[in-house]
């Protein structure tokens, strides 16, 4: 009943309103334990979600459900429109619209900045080697760091792989952009950097759902946070109904062990 | 005055300089240094380097005497040499008679320039690979595994040509001229070959497409010449049995390195596939051949197989020693590559997912090339121990270099005539064997520039 009001705020607010995931009645089990306990969630276009939830919430396993990184067992992940199904060639269609960034950046680290954003460009897309290094360097630029294109990865700090992470996503052209805790394995001073190139991500109207404990940027920039825990979304409201009213005594718990260290 | 400026501008914050960088102290760097700090850094060390140096200089001396200084050069048996010096100095006139046989074995002495035009071949074909300005080395490359081996087998073995096997001789006379013109125009004119011959014939105003479609049919023209310059190749028949001496294991480990590397990357690789039946049969296959010693291996290939295959049908007893050797090898380098597939994070290979990579996209160009550099000490020390497990070859009765080293001593004028010659086939073992694990580290310092913090 009020997620539903939620919903058609959102929806609103979202002046598309069409909706571009939807996850309905996903399980997922490791063995016989369920880490995901039939999730609904409907994600509009230009929206811009992030997940919290302590540790083993199954918020990590749930966006890598997404794009299928994990397989999920029961009910549907349908991405505009087309539910992934046991057609691996259709799979591969559905999920090329999605990127991702990791926790630990996961760049090549044998490939330089520069190969590693115009790989899957010449590889998966087959776009000429020119073309594909000019459509990188655009993204390079947009995280602000062209000058490092032709160095490798291990020469660089750890905000500066994660931004030309999030440029090696960007460069497929994806409209859904999924980010697994991206800045918990960085230096404290070099999460701004990180979190200045996802807001402005966020501003040019991409999707996003961020798996992260950064407040400020939820606060900042989410149209909506999502509270997991134990498999289950327990609650989810706009930023300021979320931090200033959780409904739930777990969401009240939640907060207050992480906002006040 | 510096009083007032603290009490008066308490908010401005201290100005942090951070000290500037000194030269380190002399007596620790340089060869000085460097000699103070391992060699003299106390009394022991000091003691203990003057002792290491007294043994290395015996040592030294005491094989220098018998090699060289008190060595006999010129005779006629073994009796003259021990006449003249006894068993204080070497007697090499045994191993330079038996020079030629130890390189080449029985092979006719007036032939074996095709053995070093053989060997000349496959230098000029991949000698190109070390030129730093040749872009086509992934081509180069392949051609001297696809292709070489025929035109080396033709000169190696020579007879008679049937019409296929005149193509197949072609076709590599083709690749080693395509290297060497493809190295010209990339030197001079920073393009491939037949990109080159595809501008010149293409019409100018053709898309590129149309254009590599020209260079290619220009390939045909030197597969061409090819085949009229093969014709006229007359080369006798030698057969194996002939082949000998460290060209016979040159032969036997070329072919079973070249043949591990890639069969143990696809042995490992269905190892950890997820098709039940791949994985079973790869594991299989590894099991069964690391279990079993190489030479058991060789002696069922030698005297079982003949008796499976169908009465008629003879296989060339140095073909069985070579696949022998060549599915051993690939067992074990199949473990090796697994170890390095093993070692590659699981976030790679979710990364190139996530990127839409396929599986063999995300193999061949993420994992592979991390998991193959990861293990270069392993593989290439896997190499080194193929180089001399073909000296196993000996025990089915090939003549390959250590069983041509140990018949120098049982020819009559050279009886008992051992240690010269293994003193001298260990030394070539050594130069193949250094070179080999040289060429190891300097690829591994070349591809260390790029993972360097």
């Amino acid at each position: 009943m009020s997620t539903d009001t939620i919903e058609k705020s959102v929806a609103s607010a979202k002046q598309s309103g069409r909706s571009v995931i939807e996850l309905v009645g996903m399980s997922k089990w490791y063995g016989n334990f369920q880490v995901l306990k039939d999730i609904d969630l409907t994600v509009y276009e230009g929206e811009r979600i992030v997940v919290c939830g302590p540790s083993g919430s199954g918020k990590s396993t749930m966006i890598r459900c997404i794009n299928q990184l994990e397989v999920h067992q029961e009910g549907d992940v349908i991405i505009n429109g087309k539910a992934y199904g046991k057609d691996e060639k259709q799979n591969d269609l559905i999920r090329r619209d999605i990127g991702m960034v990791f926790q630990s950046f996961n760049l090549f680290p044998h490939l330089s900045v520069l190969e590693n954003c115009t790989m899957a460009q010449i590889w998966v897309k087959e776009t000429p080697k020119a073309e594909a290094e000019a459509v990188a360097m655009h993204f390079l630029e947009r995280v602000r760091i062209p000058e490092q294109a032709l160095k490798y990865p291990l020469q660089l700090s750890g905000g500066q792989q994660q931004r030309v992470a999030i440029a090696r996503a960007l460069c497929m052209n994806p409209k859904i952009m999924l980010f697994d805790e991206p800045t918990s394995a960085l230096d404290p001073e070099m999460i701004n950097e990180v979190l200045e190139a996802m807001i402005e991500l966020a501003q040019s109207g991409m999707t996003m759902i961020v798996v992260t404990h950064e407040m400020n940027f939820a606060r900042k920039v989410a149209d909506r946070v999502i509270f997991m825990d134990q498999g289950e979304i327990v609650e989810q409201a706009p930023p300021h109904a979320f931090f200033d009213n959780p409904r739930y005594d777990r969401t009240q718990l939640f907060l207050s062990q992480i906002l006040h260290h | 005055m510096s009083d007032s400026t603290t009490t008066t501008t308490k908010t401005q914050p201290l100005i942090f300089q951070p000290k500037p960088e000194r030269a380190a102290p002399p007596s620790t760097v340089g060869v000085i240094g460097w000699m103070r700090q391992n060699l003299f850094s106390n009394v022991s060390n000091t003691l203990l380097t003057i002792v290491g140096a007294y043994i290395v200089y015996v040592f030294l001396a005491w094989v220098l005497n018998w090699a060289v200084f008190n060595a006999v050069w010129q005779a006629e048996n073994r009796r003259e040499c021990l006449d003249l010096v006894g068993r204080s100095g070497a007697c090499w006139p045994g191993v330079i008679q038996w020079f030629d046989n130890l390189i080449y074995g029985l092979y006719p002495k007036d032939q074996i320039w095709r053995i070093n035009l053989g060997f000349l071949a496959l230098i000029l074909w991949v000698a190109p690979l070390w030129f730093p300005k040749v872009q086509s080395k992934v081509a180069i490359g392949i051609t001297a595994v696809m292709l070489y081996p025929f035109l080396a087998s033709y000169f190696f073995l020579g007879g008679d040509k049937g019409v296929l096997w005149m193509a197949l001789i072609s076709a590599g006379l083709t690749g080693l001229i395509w290297v060497w013109l493809t190295v010209f125009t990339e030197l001079f004119h920073g393009k491939s070959f037949t990109r080159m011959m595809g501008e010149i014939l293409g019409a100018s105003g053709k898309s590129e497409e149309e254009q590599l479609k020209f260079g290619r049919l220009s390939l045909i023209g030197v597969f061409a010449i090819a085949v009229v310059l093969v014709s006229q190749w007359e080369l006798s028949f030698v057969s194996t049995r002939q082949w000998g001496g460290l060209f016979l294991t040159l032969v036997i480990s070329g072919i079973g390195i070249t043949f591990s590397l890639p069969s143990g990357i696809l042995l490992a690789l269905g190892r950890r596939s997820t098709m039940p039946l791949i994985r079973l049969m790869c594991t299989g296959f590894i099991e069964l051949f690391r279990s079993v010693p190489l030479i058991t291996i060789l002696f069922m290939f030698n005297t079982m197989l003949p008796l499976f295959l169908p009465v008629g049908v003879e296989v060339n007893q140095l073909v069985r020693a070579i696949v022998a050797v060549c599915l051993f090898a690939a067992a074990y380098m199949a473990e090796v590559i697994r170890g390095g597939l093993q070692a590659i994070p699981k976030g790679q290979y979710e990364a190139a997912a996530a990127m839409g990579l396929g599986y063999w996209q995300a193999t061949t160009l993420i994992i592979m090339p991390q998991a193959l550099k990861i293990m270069i000490p392993t593989i290439v020390g896997n190499f080194i121990g193929l180089f001399k497990d073909t000296t196993l070859v000996s025990i089915i009765g090939l003549f390959d270099l250590l069983n041509m080293a140990r018949s120098v001593g049982e020819d009559t004028r050279w009886l008992g005539l051992f240690i010269e010659p293994f003193f001298f086939i260990t030394l070539i073992y050594f130069f193949f064997c250094f070179l080999m694990s040289q060429y190891s580290i300097n690829l591994e310092r070349k591809l260390e520039a790029g993972a360097r913090r």
